[in-house]
């Protein structure tokens, strides 16, 4: 345990004293402890795994008990046959998302940001994030009745309007897959995020607007030459939140959720990713150690993606997360 | 007074253009699957639905709430929600209001545990065995003892905890009062936003979460109307979503009126309409709680 502070040197007895006194606040908080060190502690601890024979059936004891492999796993997964298309098919989704799902609400919040009427305005704003609320499973839902084949809207409208000779069946075809992932993401998510940046933009001091208009500055000069440097902190922050979990899919953090429920036996070349992957092998084949080394190459991956977006960000603008 | 120069009406048209198209597109999706799911199904497929059922029934909705799968569904996630909802509130709170005593024993060390917490995990791999040893696998449980605390939500209670004058809670103290009373009598009271804003918080998510039923649940009877929602959409024939529930004559009278679509989107409708209720609500407290993390 690290050195704790409890000022002037304290003998045990007055720490015992004190601990009593707080009996009922040292209650709660150890049931809290307590939870924490179950549901989150003790995962962490059987990350091991990854480097060794764990069965099930020997509980959490075979997180110590059970064989050393190395780094068997993690080979293993290398030569997998979908190691490949699992790594481009992830990194692929995940950088669509980065290059669409990023920019698409600095952009939308800036456009709010000129509707002069603030009614409008609001009513917008409160509607544009009412899919954030919305689970997954409906969104996947509503997706597949609006690309349906026969029946669906867009197929309906395109055929109308004569822009498609056959009606085309989207999820079936893996040529759409990154397409539909990425536009229901920011379907989904854009309007969550433009809170953030609407309210960096609101907190701009006016009178550097007005001094501009003063000076003969447009609304396009303004918004390029005063908006967007004023909210490039929140920018530089968002960004490292987004590369920090770039692999999970950025912002939304749907890549699971797409690849899931999306996916199906005729798109699986295109949507099979780690995190999909992870669970076939894991919770459907029961290989649990393999599946702990897929996981573990995600997480560091992941840490190293913060700790590089961040010191790449202190370098070139001097401000960082951490 | 400035004249609208040029760029200010190109600049006013795109702005009013995009922001027409985001509220439409936002909107229509939800707003379209109203209008299926009134509509007669057999009608609905022949497509040609835009803006109003053409063919209006109640029928979908009926289907929905006679099958007994569905209407199993909607329980589960219903009890689940408030259960879940009031006992993370409770476990959460409590834990949180320990920790936001400054003289609380260990302190540091507490909160060094939960800010961890927060930034590694173990991945879903080694969560599922945990759940598998501590028997959590197929039952109910699952549900609501996972979700007790979030970290995230510990800090939002820390901190409105702390806002609250240390005076009232020492006032309380002198007339005898212990920690426990004090929570319960002054804390409670005092703190409505904040529990208001993490149990609308809680719910979603326990309203929506399929994760839980498909990766750690088997059993049927523990499906949530979420997860259910998941099935409808692998499933094409209406024998197999109504299978068990109605009883075939009921069934050979729907299959005139009803498909696997508009079964489909009606149990969509009432899947997003509790959180279409409690938005206004959200909104006030969700843009809140967004603010104080982005800015953490």
């Amino acid at each position: 345990m690290k050195k704790l502070n409890y000022g002037s040197l304290p003998s045990k007895s007055k720490i015992w004293s004190t601990f009593k006194e707080q009996k009922y606040i040292q209650a709660f908080t150890l049931l809290g402890v307590v939870f924490l060190l179950i549901f989150a502690y003790i995962p962490m601890v059987g990350i091991i795994i990854a480097f060794k024979d764990y069965k099930l059936t020997s509980g959490f004891a075979g997180f110590f008990t059970s064989r050393w492999v190395g780094f068997k796993y993690f080979i293993e997964f290398y030569n997998d046959v979908y190691f490949w298309p699992i790594i481009r098919n992830t990194m692929v989704l995940s950088l669509l998302k980065l290059i669409f799902t990023f920019p698409a609400p600095i952009i939308f919040a800036i456009i709010l940001n000129e509707v002069r009427n603030n009614k409008i305005k609001r009513v917008v704003q409160t509607v544009s994030y009412l899919p954030h609320f919305i689970s997954w499973a409906v969104v996947a839902g509503l997706l597949f009745s609006f690309l349906n084949q026969q029946t669906g809207l867009i197929n309906q409208v395109l055929v109308s309007l004569n822009m498609v000779d056959e009606p085309i069946s989207f999820l079936a075809e893996p040529k759409y897959f990154w397409a539909i992932c990425v536009i229901s993401d920011v379907w989904k998510e854009m309007g969550w995020w433009t809170i953030i940046f609407l309210a960096a933009i609101v907190g701009i001091d006016q009178e550097i607007y007005q001094a501009s208009i003063v000076d003969g500055a447009g609304r396009l000069q303004r918004i390029w030459y005063i908006t967007l440097p004023s909210i490039k902190e929140t920018i530089i922050v968002v960004l490292i939140l987004s590369l920090g979990s770039l692999l999970g899919g950025g912002l939304g953090g749907s890549n699971f959720e797409q690849a899931y429920l999306l996916g199906n036996t005729v798109n699986y070349g295109v949507s099979n990713i780690l995190q999909t992957y992870t669970m076939t092998v894991g919770l459907s084949k029961g290989r649990y150690s393999y599946a702990a080394a897929m996981g573990l190459i995600q997480s560091v991956i992941s840490l190293i993606l913060v700790y590089t977006s961040n010191y790449f960000s202190k370098k070139i603008s001097g401000s960082g997360l951490f | 007074m400035r004249k609208i120069s040029r760029e200010d009406f190109i600049v006013d048209t795109v702005v009013y253009i995009v922001i027409a198209f985001v509220f439409l597109v936002t909107l229509y999706p939800f707003y379209y699957s109203l209008v299926i799911s009134f509509n007669n199904g057999i009608d609905a497929a022949r497509g040609g639905i835009f803006l109003w059922p053409r063919q209006f029934t109640l029928d979908n909705y009926k289907a929905v709430f006679s099958n007994d799968q569905l209407l199993g569904a909607f329980f589960i996630s219903v009890s689940r929600t408030i259960i879940g909802t009031i006992a993370s509130l409770f476990a959460t709170s409590l834990f949180a209001y320990g920790l936001s005593h400054k003289k609380l024993l260990f302190r540091k060390f507490y909160f060094s545990l939960l800010i961890i917490s927060m930034y590694f995990t173990g991945g879903i791999i080694p969560y599922f065995i945990l759940l598998s040893n501590l028997k959590l696998i197929n039952s109910y449980l699952v549900y609501i003892i996972p979700s007790l605390i979030t970290a995230w939500y510990a800090i939002l209670f820390v901190n409105f905890f702390q806002s609250i004058p240390e005076a009232l809670k020492e006032s309380a103290r002198i007339d005898g009062a212990n920690d426990l009373v004090i929570f319960g009598k002054i804390i409670v009271p005092l703190s409505t936003p904040i529990f208001a804003t993490v149990a609308l918080y809680m719910g979603v998510y326990h309203w929506n979460d399929w994760y839980s039923t498909a990766f750690f649940t088997q059993n049927k009877k523990l499906r949530t109307l979420a997860y259910i929602l998941i099935d409808l959409i692998n499933r094409s024939d209406l024998t197999s979503i109504l299978r068990g529930g109605t009883t075939q004559k009921d069934a050979a009278i729907a299959m005139q009126t009803f498909t696997p679509e508009t079964i489909r989107m009606a149990t969509m409708v009432v899947v997003v309409i509790p959180i279409v209720c409690v938005y206004p609500f959200l909104q006030k407290y969700f843009v809140k709680g967004i603010m104080v993390g982005s800015i953490k």
